[in-house]
């Protein structure tokens, strides 16, 4: 069988020629592992995720520590530092949601954004929105963009009478846990029928996976409205919607109504977790955008890697918040920076 | 029939005689092997079905056709990801099998010689795409394109069909059911190429010299002769389909309910697991997914038997006719 004599010497080759291949570029990759003074890795929320990626260069050359950050959702993020996986996690969702939960880690609010509510109707943009209505959409209740509802909240467009592509997250989510704590704010009916999760029983739409995924339906999908991290929203050209504060002012998510939502509270509870959503009506929350949260990391109290995580965190708390305005992320209130570098002080190797 | 007592003799096992070391070496090698598949199917079964354990304790065995996912109230069942696996699963079966078959009766039987290599490559190349890439296509290109133009042309002629309901999501069933059929298709259309390449061309010729056309040879000859074989791709083909879980999760849009309309969101069990993988809230929402998977592991094995069996039946049919 000189045929297959021959097969089997040309698969050899070519496997020898892989692994050589492989080894070569596993030492390359050592190589340049060694020439920084550490890595540290992370894991979580996708919502957090286009500040994160902001920040791996500046780290690298300010610290000279690579940030390696993976977004593969709140929920994982959180399994993921239970489990010692990875150095640490974030999460949009505070640890207490979960259980089992990381008895072991600290809860560090690291970062302060908006979820938009994205839509897209061409080029009508900035339409107006209130709570009680955005819950009757996503319970499948109002299936018309020109439903009286709507239209009553938009005196003077012109609405059409396409569908409702209700478009919501199918992997558990940080952002689906800040959305849906929301609408049961606003909803009595959604608090006792659907609840707030992290992934919920959702009664109405399609669910795609991650942040980007629901961009991406919603941009593809005349009619269709979705919530994301507000930076998904500008980033793809979506419309975004005014929210109905309980001051009456509707308010788009950008950095003034944040931070007057962030002014809710400021002093994080033993945990960590803060809670800013849906501020009451009165002269100071004005102009706050009702749908607000911080995002967390989470880090293994004893870390073998410690050093270079508190290092990170640090910069991140600090200098770190100076890339945020770009991406609609609002720079930490001074009482809560103050806070997380207590918590940052508890990390130890 | 040299070659037939070439295998009776290879068959033969190593009993009596002196035992050669080189054959004990083999036998301790390969059985070793057989052995460590066995292990690993056993521990993969052991550790989902102790992962499953809290799930099995608080829903039983109700959990299996129970209606629900609903982590925030602790509701879950697998009832809606059983209907929607077997749902998509048919109907991407239904859809590929004729099609498949008329691709292996054109390579095998009438496409001219330069044709049958190239086609015969590509059939074969759409096999060997990963789930992810066509998931991804399916995501970003067919999704529109059907919910555009496909899914509302369909409702507007068979409307009156229940099946095809008023459109208006281009992630659901309907979507995950082409993503399916294109990815079952080249197994099944490569699978059956081949048994029918394999019809010896006497019967071919004998019946072509009787005068029959070329479809009432195929009908009366090649299909007769490899039908047990085709009915085990077509198994091969499903089983695929029900365990697909990322192209799937990409493209069914994950809503939890029984819908007989295609254009409606729906899941299954492959895919709502995929969609999930990385964590749930709560340890009995984890330990329910895991129930899932034990529940698509018993599917998978069932079908797998019945595959065999039906090629064991074929296979002493033919015995018996020759």
């Amino acid at each position: 069988m000189p045929r297959s004599g021959k097969l089997v010497r040309i698969t050899l080759a070519l496997a020898a020629a892989g692994l050589v291949a492989t080894l070569a570029v596993v030492m390359a990759g050592a190589a340049s592992a060694k020439s920084s003074s550490g890595s540290v890795n992370g894991a979580g929320s996708t919502f957090v995720q286009p500040l994160v990626a902001k920040w791996e260069n500046p780290v690298q050359s300010a610290l000279g520590i690579s940030l390696n950050y993976n977004g593969v959702g709140s929920t994982g993020g959180v399994s993921a530092i239970t489990q010692k996986q990875v150095d640490f996690g974030a999460s949009d969702a505070p640890l207490s949601q979960f259980n089992p939960t990381c008895t072991t880690c600290v809860q560090i609010p690291w970062a302060l954004a908006g979820t938009g509510v994205i839509y897209n109707l061409g080029s009508l943009q900035h339409l107006k929105m209130s709570g009680s209505v955005l819950a009757q959409i996503y319970l499948g209740k109002i299936t018309k963009w020109n439903a009286p509802a709507i239209q009553k909240l938009n005196k003077g467009t012109n609405l059409p009478g396409t569908s409702i592509r209700v478009v919501h997250r199918s992997d558990g989510s940080g952002t689906s846990f800040n959305f849906t704590d929301y609408l049961s704010h606003v909803s009595h009916t959604w608090k006792s029928q659907v609840g707030t999760g992290t992934s919920v029983a959702w009664p109405a739409g399609e669910g795609v996976p991650k942040s980007a995924g629901v961009a991406g339906a919603v941009r593809t999908s005349p009619g269709a409205i979705g919530y994301v991290d507000v930076y998904y929203a500008v980033h793809n050209h979506l419309g975004l919607m005014a929210m109905k504060n309980r001051s009456g002012k509707f308010v788009l998510p950008k950095a003034k109504g944040i931070l007057a939502a962030a002014q809710l509270d400021t002093h994080p509870a033993k945990d960590g977790s803060l809670s800013i959503v849906n501020p009451p009506k009165s002269k100071k929350y004005r102009n706050a955008y009702p749908i607000s949260t911080y995002t967390y990391v989470d880090v293994q109290k004893s870390s073998g890697n410690a050093a270079n995580i508190k290092k990170v965190l640090n910069w991140a708390i600090t200098k770190g918040q100076s890339y945020g305005p770009a991406l609609i992320f609002v720079p930490l209130p001074k009482a809560v920076v103050t806070f997380d570098k207590k918590q940052i002080k508890k990390i130890h190797s | 029939m040299a070659s037939l007592d070439v295998t009776d003799a290879a068959r033969r096992p190593f009993t009596g005689r002196r035992v050669r070391f080189g054959d004990l070496v083999l036998q301790s090698v390969a059985g070793f092997a057989a052995l460590g598949a066995l292990v690993l199917v056993g521990l993969i079964a052991w550790k989902v079905i102790q992962g499953a354990r809290l799930s099995i304790s608080t829903f039983g065995i109700s959990f299996v056709w129970h209606v629900a996912w609903d982590p925030v109230h602790n509701q879950f069942g697998a009832g809606s990801f059983l209907f929607g696996t077997v749902v998509t699963s048919v109907a991407a079966l239904v859809i590929a099998t004729p099609i498949a078959i008329g691709i292996a009766v054109f390579l095998s039987e009438l496409a001219p010689r330069g044709i049958r290599g190239p086609v015969t490559a590509l059939v074969e190349t759409l096999a060997a795409i990963p789930s992810v890439v066509i998931g991804l296509w399916g995501l970003l290109v067919l999704a529109p394109l059907l919910r555009d133009h496909v899914d509302p042309a369909l409702h507007r002629s068979l409307g009156f069909v229940p099946l095809f309901g008023p459109a208006s999501y281009g992630s659901n069933v309907f979507t995950a059911i082409v993503v399916l059929t294109i990815m079952i298709l080249p197994i099944i259309a490569s699978i059956s190429r081949e048994l029918f390449l394999g019809v010896p061309s006497e019967l071919k010729e004998g019946a072509l010299g009787l005068g029959t056309t070329r479809w009432e040879m195929i009908r009366g000859v090649v299909f007769p002769y490899t039908r047990g074989g085709v009915a085990a791709a077509m198994i091969l083909g499903f089983g695929r389909a029900i365990g697909e879980a990322i192209a799937v999760a990409l493209v069914i849009g994950g809503f939890t309910g029984i819908s007989v309309n295609f254009f409606n969101p729906g899941n299954t069990l492959a895919s709502q697991m995929a969609q999930n993988y990385a964590g749930l809230q709560t340890a009995v929402a984890t330990s329910s997914l895991l129930y899932l998977g034990l529940i698509l592991l018993v599917f998978s094995i069932l079908v797998n038997l019945f595959a065999q069996f039906i090629v064991r039946r074929a296979a002493r049919r033919q015995g018996l006719a020759r």
